[in-house]
């Protein structure tokens, strides 16, 4: 359904996307993950037809976004990074005006605009202008505009940026249900949302792919770390003493006082041990209680300097499935303890423009 | 391009900005009209038009401003764009918009052309003419304030360089009569908009000078949608 070849992007000497390419077949759902500045919406931009790369192509349906820009506009629903939203009119007005601009002509107008209102969650909201809407609801009407039309394909730049958790539950569900019948690329940095509805993940970093998998196979790789951080009542200097006499504990050191009396440690394991028997058995002698107990999990930085790592020794072996981590652990605390977590992050971090966002150190400072 | 002229239509009367453009519009004809018509017991309309065209230096840049700026400031030309829409149609629906808001605004004079018929007897045939060249002049000013502000995203540096333009096309005007050079003059002549006017302004349709504000918008509407292609490869 989309297919990109060797994309390339150069903005003056800055390289923008170097050779992308890919292919999504008809009713998958791929998200672009990397962090900000990586490419992800330039290569979107691309595909849309905002802009032109400097060599390479993207067809839509078999149609060449740039020899028939606008056959291939009529297949594509684009939500940009920033909704693009006339703040003068009503929703209303709005979602008509773009059924005009689409030349949407086999749908009945006010039968489609409602179906759309209502899968998004904009019926409350059909007459209001459009300039007092809270943000989240901003992100709904520019989700409704890639709608309208029913096109083959979503682009989606960071849907659920901007809204609160229980919005982007939503957010991830109506998309997920779209996908069902849909081809839809969606970008984000924050690793959760790929896992929660993507089928195949990009990772996209300094405008190259540098891993095309599964989530799954993503997500063993996010805890390949065997980092803890346990927070534990007692005394300092004793637990910590009592964290390093665990067998197949590395590293143990406080981190902060979370509570009144209590610390959170910082816990590193050595290769391939679970220590999180032992240690608990170990604190429950020395009658300290966890009150915690979590993976740390990598940032994003941190997975593409491991896919970075694993790429290049796949190139080494020549093998294709070597980029894939295999996955040895026991146990995959990350998705067990936080995944209460998952969608609060998101909203904590929403606002940063360092890249790399350390979802699990915001995951403490909320709680 | 007609859901985007009905758009930017709208979005001139939702906001002040069509308002103010047909006021100021209005305020700058009804005092031209009261000095030359009724102050002076004059019938002929002739030098109301010739007012109107240095009126629309001024008016025009609160009229185009926001064509294409707007957009860019709120990224609604990624919107446009990425549109199943050809960039001339985006371009000619902001044009035909701005021209619009002008008619409405140019429509109230008619009142000026019906209190004069009341009191005495215009001459309709060269009235008739003049709408029809200062529409065509107008569109030229509109072409250029499009093209203007589809160069940048601030409202206000588009109305002033658009008024700048104006006004160095008026100076030029002005040195015509000053220049000996016949080559000047001819170089002259083909820039303002002014000297064109004249024979319209004695009463004389001229379908050459018609004809060569016709060409001018459409270099500028071309420019413009030039830039728009342009923009996809930065």
């Amino acid at each position: 359904m989309i297919e990109v070849s060797s994309l390339t992007k150069t903005y003056g000497k800055k390289r923008g996307i170097d050779r992308i390419s890919f292919v999504v077949e008809e009713g998958d759902i791929v998200g672009f993950l990397g962090p900000n500045g990586a490419g992800k919406t330039t290569t979107m931009n691309i595909i849309t037809g905002y802009l032109s790369a400097n060599s390479g192509a993207a067809r839509i349906g078999g149609v060449d976004v740039l020899e028939d820009p606008v056959e291939a506009k009529k297949k594509i629903g684009y939500l940009p990074e920033q909704p693009p939203l006339y703040l003068d009119m009503t929703v209303e007005e709005y979602l008509n005006f773009i059924f005009d601009l689409k030349l949407v002509k086999d749908l009945k107008r006010k039968k489609h605009l409602n179906e759309i209102c209502e899968l998004v969650g904009l019926t409350d909201h059909f007459k209001r202008l459009i300039r007092n809407l809270s943000k989240g609801y901003k992100q709904r009407v520019g989700l409704a505009q890639a709608l309208i039309g029913n096109p083959e394909v979503l682009i989606l730049d960071e849907p659920t940026v901007g809204l609160d958790p229980k919005q982007i539950i939503e957010i991830r569900n109506v998309i997920k249900n779209l996908g069902k019948n849909r081809t839809i690329i969606l970008s984000t940095h924050i690793l959760q949302e790929v896992s929660a509805i993507c089928e195949r993940v990009l990772v996209i970093n300094n405008g190259q792919i540098v891993a095309d998998d599964k989530p799954e196979n993503l997500s063993a790789l996010i805890t390949g770390d065997r980092k803890l951080t346990v927070r534990v009542s007692g005394p300092r200097d004793s637990v910590r003493r009592v964290l390093r006499g665990v067998e197949g504990v590395q590293y143990a050191e406080a981190t902060i006082q979370a509570e009144r009396g209590s610390y959170d440690f910082l816990v590193e394991a050595q290769p391939n041990v679970d220590i999180r028997k032992p240690m608990f058995s170990a604190l429950a002698r020395s009658g300290y209680p966890i009150l915690q107990l979590k993976s740390m999990e990598l940032s994003l930085e941190d997975i593409f300097i491991k896919l970075v790592e694993e790429k290049k020794k796949s190139y080494v072996s020549t093998s294709k499935q070597g980029k894939k981590p295999k996955s040895d652990l026991h146990v995959n605390v990350s998705e067990s303890t936080s995944a209460d977590f998952d969608d609060i992050a998101p909203l904590v971090t929403k606002n940063e423009d360092e890249p790399e966002i350390d979802v699990s150190r915001t995951d403490d400072q909320t709680f | 391009m007609s859901a985007i002229f009905k758009r930017d239509l709208r979005g001139y009367f939702s906001s002040p900005l069509g308002f103010v453009f047909v006021a100021a519009f209005l305020i700058i004809m009804n005092l031209a009209f009261y000095v030359t018509n009724i102050l002076s017991g004059k019938e002929n309309l002739k030098t109301v038009f010739s007012v109107m065209l240095y009126g629309l230096i001024v008016v025009i840049p609160i009229l185009t401003m926001r064509t294409f700026s707007e957009d860019y400031k709120q990224r609604t030309d990624q919107l446009l764009l990425t549109s199943p829409v050809k960039a001339s149609g985006i371009v000619l629906g902001k044009f035909f918009a701005a021209l619009t808001v002008f008619l409405i605004g140019l429509a109230f004079t008619v009142i000026q052309v019906i209190v004069i018929a009341a009191f005495g007897t215009p001459n309709m045939g060269s009235v008739i003419g003049n709408y029809i060249a200062v529409i065509a002049a107008a569109s030229v000013y509109i072409a250029i304030g499009v093209f203007i502000s589809s160069l940048t995203e601030n409202q206000l540096v588009a109305a002033i360089a658009s008024l700048g333009i104006f006004v160095g096309i008026l100076l030029m005007d002005f040195s015509y009569s000053l220049v000996r050079a016949d080559w000047l003059k001819a170089i002259l002549y083909w820039v303002s908009l002014y000297r064109r006017f004249n024979t319209f302004y004695l009463g004389v349709f001229s379908i050459a000078d018609f004809f060569y504000y016709i060409s001018i918008s459409a270099v500028f509407v071309f420019l413009t949608v030039r830039v728009l292609e342009k923009k996809r490869w930065s």
